[in-house]
C-alpha cells in the first residue's frame, strides 16, 4: 500500500525530471566524455587504459554527485514555494510518505541519469579497449546505493535550509567526507582520549561516501572484486543510513507549518 | 526586429575592440624572474587549465606506479613515534622516487580506529599492505608523461621524468627514445638548462658519447642567466650540467676546458664540491688512476645526491603550479 | 455528526519577520452535513489559517476542529475531505489527466475506475480538450479547473474550497455554481472561503464573517437577505407613517415617500394609507447590499 503512493509520487518527480530535460544536461555532460576520449585518442597514445578507466570513474563521480544533489535539493523547497504541497498533504497520505516517495523520485532521476552516464563512459572505455570486468558491475552498483545516500542527505538537508544552502553543504559534505575521515585517521594516534572519542563520533554520523566509491580498485589493474560480505554490508549501511536521514527529515517536516 | 544579429554583432564588436586593447594590457611573454611556464600560465586562462591538466596527471602517475593504493607522507607526529615508511628504498639516479618515509592513505587495520568501516574501505579501495613495495613497471606511466606534455608542453618535469623513465631501460632504442622526448621538449623550452642538462646526461652517462653530450652541456652553461634568478629546478638543472660538462672535458682529455668550466660553474655554484675539486685538483687527477676513480664515484654520489634534490625539485616545480600538493609530491618525487 | 467543528481554535505563528502573529483567536463554529457555508472576511482575517487548520497544514495552537468527529489532519478525515488551495501552481510538465491520477493515485483509487473518473472530472470542468496538455501551457482560469476537478476526486463529503473562483470568467462562475449545487444534492457538504460576494449569496445556505480571527457574525443567508431587503412606498395626501417607517418626507405635490425594513410595516402603511383613500403611486421593493452589510459589520467590529 504505502509502496504504491510512494511509486506515485516518484513517478511524478521522474516524469517532471524527464520532460524538463534535466536529462540534456546529462545527455551534455556524457558528450563531454565522449569528446574528452576522442581528444585521447587524437593524441594517439598508447597505452592509456588505467588512465582512461581512472579519467571514466573520475568524471562519472563527480557528475553523477552533481546531478544527485542538484536533482534533489530543489525536490521539498519547490513544492512548498509552488504550493504544489497543498493538493499533496490533502490527501490520505502522511508526510513520512511524502518525503519518502519524493526521495525515491529523486533517487530514480538520478539512477536513471548515472545509467546514461556510465553507458556512455562504457562505450568510451571499450572504443580504448578497455576489457569488461566483473568489479565494473560491482562498481556501478556501490556507485547508486552512494548516490542513494547523498539523495537522502540532500533531501533532509533541504528540509532545514534553503535549497541553495542544502546544495553547498551537501557538495561539502560529498566530497569532504572522505577528506575528514582522512584527517581523522590520521590524528587519531596522536590525539588525547578525550579528542578520540570525539574522533569515533564523527566518523560515525558521517556519511562514509568513500566507501561506496571502488574506482581506484576498477581503474587500475588485477584487483580483485570486492567481496560479497562488504557489499551486503554496504547496501545494508546505505539503506540504513538514508533511512535515518529520512527520519531526521521527517522530525522536522511533521509538524512544520507549511 | 530579429534581436540575435543585433546581440552577435555587439559581442564579436566587443571582442574585437578586447583584442585592440590587449596588446596595452597584456603581460610581457618573458618578464623577468618568471620562466616560460609562468608566464605562459600568467597570460592565457587555457595556460592555467593546461597547467591544471598536466598537474593533475603528474600526481596520477605516482598512483598508478603503485597500482592506484594512494600513498602519503609520515606526518611530524608519526615521524616522531617512531613510525615506519612502507617504502622500498629505491637509490640511483634512475629512481622514480624514494618512498622511505611513506605510509598508505587508507591505514592498516592495526592503526585504523574505524572498525568495520576500517576494514571495509581496505576491502572497497585500492589497498594492500606496502611494506618493501615494489612498483609497476614505469614504462606504464610513459603515456601519460606523453600526454602531459602534449597537453602543456612547458611542463618540464614531463619532458626530464618521462626521460628518466626510458632511461631506466638500457637498450639503446629506449635510451634513443628518451633523447628524442628530450629535444622535443628542448624545441618547446630552448632555455630549459634542465632539458639541456638531461640531455647531456643522456648522451654522457647512458651512451657514453661524450662528444654529443658537450653542445648540450655548453648551451646549458651559456645560457645567459644567473643562479639566482632561476627557480630551483632550473638552478640544479644547471648545476647538473656544469657537473657533466667537467666530466665530459675529463673523459675527451678536454683538462683546459674543463678546469674553465669549472671555473665558471664555481661562479654561479661557488660552495659546489665537485666543481671545487674539478678547478683545483686539474692536473692532479689526469695523471693518477686512483683519483679517476674518486671523481667518477664522486660525480655518482653527486648524481645521487642531485637526484634526490631533482625530485624534491619536482615538487618545486609543482609548487609553482598547486600549492596544495607540493609538500606531498615534493617528498615523494 | 457535524462535518465540521472548531472549538476555541487558536492559530499563532511566527512570521517571516520574527513578529508573533495570532491569526485565529477562539472560533467556534460549525457547519451541519449537506449544508454551503460561506466562510468570509478581510484580508488577514485568518480564513487561510482556519482552513490550514482544517486541512492539518497547521497545527491549532490551543482548541480543536475535526471533520465528522474526527481529528482535522489525520488520515480518516482527509480520506473524507476535498480540497482546493487558494493558489496553487500544479507541476507544470505533468498534464491535468496525469496530475489527477497522481493525485488519484494518492487518493487510494486505482486502475480503471481513476481513469474514468479522472477523465469524467477534467470534462466536468470544460477541461475535456485540455486533459492533455502540460500545465505550463495552461490558463490561469485552466488550472483552477484542475484545481476543482482534483478537490472532487473520490467523492468528498466535504468540500473545502480556498477562493474557488479565483481566475474563473462569469461562465466558468456559473459552471462552478451548478456543478456545486449538483454535489451538495447528492449530500456533499460545502465550506469556503471568498472574495466574492455575489458568489457567496448565490451559493450559500449561511455565512461565518472572521474578522481579527474572531467569529464576528453567523447567518442564515435567507434570514440576512430578508433583514437586508427594504420597501418604498409613494402615495399622495397627508396620511403619516412615521410610526411605521425608516424613513418618511414629502416629495412635493401632496406626495410623500415612506422606506420600511420589513414586509409587516409596508402592509400595515399600505392598509393605513387604503383605508384614507388616499391613491397609492408606487410601490418597490428593494434588495439589500451584502457588500455594504460586510463594510458595516467589519466597521462595527474594528
Amino acid at each position: 500500500m504505502k509502496l504504491r503512493v510512494w511509486w506515485a509520487l516518484a513517478r511524478g518527480v521522474l516524469l517532471e525530471s524527464l520532460r524538463r530535460k534535466d536529462l540534456w544536461v546529462v545527455a551534455i555532460l556524457g558528450m563531454i566524455i565522449m569528446a574528452a576520449s576522442g581528444a585521447l585518442g587524437f593524441f594517439g597514445v598508447e597505452g592509456l587504459q588505467t588512465f582512461a578507466k581512472d579519467l571514466g570513474v573520475t568524471v562519472l563521480g563527480l557528475f553523477s554527485t552533481v546531478i544527485a544533489i542538484l536533482t534533489t535539493s530543489r525536490l521539498l523547497p519547490d513544492e512548498i514555494k509552488n504550493r504544489t504541497l497543498y493538493p499533496l498533504l490533502a490527501r490520505p497520505i502522511s508526510r513520512f510518505d511524502l518525503l519518502a516517495g519524493k526521495l525515491m523520485g529523486a533517487i530514480l532521476a538520478t539512477w536513471l541519469a548515472f545509467v546514461i552516464l556510465l553507458a556512455l563512459t562504457s562505450v568510451a572505455l571499450l572504443m580504448f579497449g578497455v576489457r569488461f570486468e566483473v568489479i565494473m558491475v560491482q562498481y556501478a552498483l556501490l556507485k547508486m546505493v552512494g548516490l542513494g545516500v547523498l539523495c537522502a542527505v540532500t533531501l533532509t538537508l533541504s528540509a532545514f535550509m534553503t535549497p541553495s544552502a542544502a546544495a553547498t553543504l551537501s557538495f561539502v559534505v560529498a566530497f569532504g567526507s572522505s577528506m575528514i575521515v582522512r584527517g581523522l585517521t590520521m590524528a587519531y594516534e596522536t590525539s588525547s582520549p578525550a579528542m578520540q572519542w570525539f574522533f569515533k563520533f564523527i566518523n560515525s554520523i558521517l556519511p562514509q561516501f568513500g566507501l561506496f566509491d571502488i574506482g581506484p580498485r576498477v581503474a587500475n589493474e588485477n584487483w580483485a572484486p570486492v567481496p560479497l560480505w562488504v557489499v551486503g554490508g554496504l547496501l545494508a549501511y546505505g539503506v540504513a543510513y538514508a533511512g535515518g536521514m529520512l527520519l531526521l527529515a521527517w522530525s522536522k517536516f511533521r509538524s512544520q507549518a507549511v | 526586429m530579429k534581436t540575435a544579429p543585433i546581440a552577435i554583432g555587439l559581442l564579436a564588436g566587443s571582442g574585437l575592440f578586447a583584442s585592440a586593447l590587449r596588446s596595452e594590457v597584456e603581460v610581457p611573454k618573458h618578464h623577468a624572474g618568471l620562466n616560460a611556464h609562468e608566464t605562459h600560465a600568467s597570460a592565457t586562462l587555457l595556460g592555467q587549465f593546461r597547467t591544471s591538466v598536466s598537474s593533475w596527471l603528474w600526481l596520477r602517475t605516482d598512483l598508478y606506479l603503485h597500482n592506484g593504493v594512494e600513498m602519503r607522507q609520515l606526518t611530524e607526529a608519526e615521524r616522531k613515534r617512531g613510525i615506519a615508511g612502507v617504502g622500498n628504498g629505491e637509490h640511483g639516479q634512475d629512481a622514480l622516487h624514494d618512498d622511505s618515509s611513506i605510509v598508505t592513505v587508507v591505514p592498516s587495520k592495526e592503526r585504523d580506529f574505524r572498525g568495520v568501516f576500517g576494514d571495509i574501505e581496505r576491502a572497497t579501495k585500492a589497498y594492500m599492505r606496502m611494506e618493501g613495495h615494489s612498483h609497476n613497471d614505469p614504462k606504464s606511466a610513459l603515456p601519460l608523461f606523453r600526454l602531459m606534455t602534449w597537453i602543456d608542453p612547458q611542463f618540464i618535469p614531463g619532458w626530464t621524468t618521462g626521460a628518466t623513465v626510458l632511461g631506466r631501460e638500457r637498450s639503446d632504442a629506449a635510451l634513443d627514445m628518451g633523447i628524442e622526448l628530450l629535444k622535443e621538449g628542448l624545441e618547446h623550452n630552448p632555455n630549459s638548462p634542465s632539458i639541456l642538462s638531461e640531455l647531456g646526461r643522456f648522451y654522457a652517462s647512458k651512451k657514453r658519447d661524450f662528444a654529443k653530450a658537450l653542445p648540450y652541456l655548453r648551451r646549458a652553461a651559456d645560457l645567459p642567466v644567473r643562479a639566482d634568478q632561476l627557480d630551483e629546478v632550473e638552478a640544479d638543472g644547471l648545476l647538473s650540467a656544469y657537473r657533466w660538462l667537467c666530466l665530459s672535458y675529463r673523459e675527451l682529455g678536454r683538462s683546459g676546458d674543463m678546469y674553465r668550466a669549472a671555473q665558471r660553474g664555481l661562479g654561479l655554484f661557488p660552495d659546489d664540491p665537485l666543481l671545487l675539486r674539478c678547478a683545483a685538483d686539474t692536473p692532479y687527477i689526469f695523471t693518477e688512476k686512483g683519483q679517476r676513480e674518486w671523481i667518477e664515484q664522486s660525480i655518482s654520489e653527486s648524481e645521487d645526491h642531485e637526484h634526490h634534490g631533482h625530485d624534491h625539485d619536482h615538487g618545486h616545480e609543482h609548487h609553482d603550479h598547486d600549492h596544495d600538493h607540493d609538500h606531498d609530491h615534493g617528498h615523494k618525487h | 455528526m457535524q462535518a465540521i467543528v472548531t472549538e476555541d481554535l487558536h492559530v499563532r505563528y511566527r512570521a517571516k519577520n520574527g513578529q508573533n502573529v495570532h491569526a485565529v483567536q477562539g472560533l467556534s463554529f460549525e457547519v451541519n452535513p449537506g449544508e454551503i457555508v460561506g466562510f468570509l472576511g478581510p484580508n488577514g482575517a485568518g480564513k487561510s489559517s482556519t482552513l490550514k487548520c482544517l486541512m492539518g497544514f497547521v497545527q491549532p495552537s490551543a482548541g480543536s476542529c475535526s471533520v465528522f468527529g474526527l481529528a482535522a489532519g489525520s488520515l480518516e478525515a482527509k480520506r473524507r475531505i476535498g480540497y482546493l488551495p487558494e493558489v496553487a501552481l500544479y507541476y507544470p510538465y505533468l498534464t491535468p489527466l496525469e496530475t489527477l491520477t497522481l493525485y488519484g493515485e494518492l487518493q487510494g483509487l486505482r486502475g480503471s475506475r481513476l481513469k474514468r473518473a479522472a477523465t469524467d472530472l477534467l470534462e466536468q470542468v470544460g477541461l475535456g480538450q485540455a486533459m492533455n496538455k502540460l500545465n505550463r501551457s495552461l490558463s490561469k482560469g485552466m488550472l483552477q479547473r484542475v484545481g476543482i476537478a482534483q478537490s472532487l476526486l473520490g467523492d468528498p463529503e466535504v468540500l473545502v474550497l480556498d477562493e474557488m473562483t479565483s481566475g474563473l470568467d462569469p461562465i466558468g462562475r456559473k459552471e462552478l455554481r451548478e456543478l456545486l449545487k449538483a454535489r451538495q444534492a447528492q449530500g456533499t457538504t460545502l465550506f469556503f472561503s471568498s472574495h466574492e460576494l455575489s458568489e457567496v449569496e448565490m451559493l450559500c445556505d449561511r455565512i461565518l464573517l472572521i474578522h481579527q480571527g474572531k467569529l464576528i457574525e453567523e447567518r442564515p443567508i435567507q434570514a440576512l437577505k430578508d433583514e437586508l431587503r427594504q420597501f418604498e412606498i409613494t402615495y399622495q395626501g397627508a396620511v403619516s407613517l412615521v410610526d411605521l417607517a425608516l424613513e418618511w418626507n414629502e416629495l412635493g405635490d401632496n406626495t410623500y415617500r415612506a422606506r420600511f425594513s420589513d414586509k409587516q410595516n409596508l402592509l400595515k402603511a399600505l392598509d393605513r394609507v387604503q383605508r384614507e383613500g388616499r391613491a397609492v403611486v408606487d410601490v418597490v421593493a428593494q434588495e439589500g447590499s451584502l457588500e455594504e452589510f460586510f463594510v458595516e459589520t467589519i466597521g462595527r467590529a474594528a
